[in-house]
């Protein structure tokens, strides 16, 4: 059962990505437009992100890890999450979307103490408030819209401000494997097709500003609870 | 989860383990009615921190152990010793290790063997093996109480049994005795509910335990 398990392990330890902006007077658009796409009830998002980096002595080279603490439920639970490298070559640049490796673990809670005992530090520490979609359209697809929180002193996740006021940031992920990504990725830009009227998604790194027209899409979208086709 | 004792066999002084001792415990355990019903193999890995030349090794964990459980497939756990830090987490924690390179696993060890049943009471047998080596380390035994989860309600019981067994191999002449030690569980934050986390703490005390005793027996090599 070990074997199985640690093969198939080895076959979902990538994720396509992109990345988007919208105007927090948006997102409530978006939200109707992305439950009458994907048929599924948003989920409340809340999650303390810190980024650790190994201390100068540690590795031949520096290595960095990310603990997820799940603030939404009753008890915050942890994960813990190692993000590679974008994949390289003419295949990967020609994708819309961007693949890299990523393998995640549910830890316990004292996770972040044993990254201290082994060398690590936190480098920075974020919050990310907002909500979650969770659906399948030609691939396990998760959107989320939140906005993104930086702590005025650390780990106070009462005491967090927006990094950027009045902007939101649109994460659409999928997790792939070396054999299917292509499927993956083409699944996902096909899906962030109809967001384009509301938010336009990219590679994270590629920034593009948000959708100008973005107030008329919405307003038709508030106008009639998302009966309109855009 | 009921409640597990892992004990490890302390031998008499100027004796050394030996396969015939397991073969004589074996057959004492069975000769007390309990049942063969299968193996079982627990896998421990010491991992070492990777540094640059003039790094202090004293500053990072001298015991920082990863180890599966046959009866946890899905997870794996880590156990700083000197810290008392116990964390269980999935098994790709240890392709996240793999990935960081920050740490390496060095040595390998495996404790496995035969189970049986007795009663309410499972036993495990084996002997303690670095892998790919037949080089005997140790011998281990687990008794495992089924319809008990706490460990304090559990303590007389296991400790009566512990006796039993210890008397029956003395019949036999056995070289030594299998030790319990008894684990800080305060320390390491573990409850009186019995889980894999208190097991995977008696291991590496465990481990602890056999490095001393090989050291102690073998005259200094340098």
């Amino acid at each position: 059962a070990r074997v199985n398990c640690r093969v198939e392990l080895k076959q979902l330890l990538m994720e396509c990505v992109v990345q988007g902006i919208i105007e927090t007077q948006h997102v409530e658009a978006l939200e109707i437009l992305l439950q009458g796409l994907c048929g599924v009830h948003r989920e409340q998002f809340k999650v303390h992100e810190l980024y650790l980096k190994s201390g100068p002595n540690l590795g031949a080279v520096a290595s960095e890890v990310r603990l997820l603490c799940d603030l939404q439920q009753p008890e915050p639970t942890w994960t813990v999450r190692h993000v590679g490298g974008a994949m390289r070559g003419s295949g990967a640049e020609q994708l819309s979307v961007l693949v890299r490796t990523m393998v995640e673990s549910k830890v316990g809670k004292n996770v972040l103490r044993l990254f201290y005992l082994l060398g690590y530090r936190l480098d920075y520490e974020l919050l990310r408030a907002g909500v979650a979609f969770h659906f399948f359209r030609g691939a396990q697809i998760n959107v989320t819209v939140s906005s993104v929180n930086k702590m005025l002193k650390l780990h106070a996740t009462d005491e967090a401000v927006p990094v950027t006021p009045g902007i939101q940031l649109v994460e659409v992920t999928a997790q792939a494997s070396s054999e299917n990504y292509t499927e993956v990725a083409a699944a996902m830009s096909s899906f962030c097709e109809y967001l384009a009227p509301l938010v336009h998604l990219s590679k994270p790194g590629v920034s593009t500003g948000v959708v100008p027209t973005a107030a008329a899409a919405a307003a038709s979208l508030m106008s009639d609870g998302g009966g309109t086709t855009l | 989860m009921p409640v597990k004792w892992v004990l490890h066999w302390q031998p008499n002084a100027g004796t050394t383990v030996n396969t015939q001792i397991i073969a004589e415990v074996c057959q004492c355990v069975e000769g007390i009615n309990a049942v063969k019903d299968g193996r079982w193999k627990v896998n421990l890995s010491f991992y070492r921190p990777v540094l640059k030349e003039h790094a202090n090794a004293a500053e990072y964990p001298r015991e920082f152990l990863g180890v599966a459980l046959p009866e946890q497939p899905n997870k794996y756990y880590f156990v700083v010793r000197q810290h008392r830090l116990v964390l269980e987490a999935d098994l790709a924690i240890q392709t996240i290790m793999e990935k960081l390179q920050s740490y390496k696993t060095r040595v390998a060890i495996i404790f496995e063997g035969f189970q049986y049943q007795l009663g309410d009471f499972r036993l495990r047998v084996g002997k303690v093996v670095p892998v790919h080596s037949e080089n005997l380390r140790g011998i281990i035994m687990e008794i495992e109480y089924l319809p008990i989860s706490s460990w304090e309600k559990s303590h007389r019981i296991m400790g009566d049994f512990h006796d039993i067994l210890q008397e029956a191999l003395s019949k036999r002449s056995a070289p030594g005795q299998f030790v319990h030690l008894e684990p800080p569980l305060a320390d390491f934050a573990l409850s009186d509910q019995y889980t894999s986390q208190h097991t995977c703490v008696q291991y590496a005390n465990v481990m602890l335990q056999l490095i001393a005793t090989v050291q102690a027996t073998q005259p200094a090599r340098n």
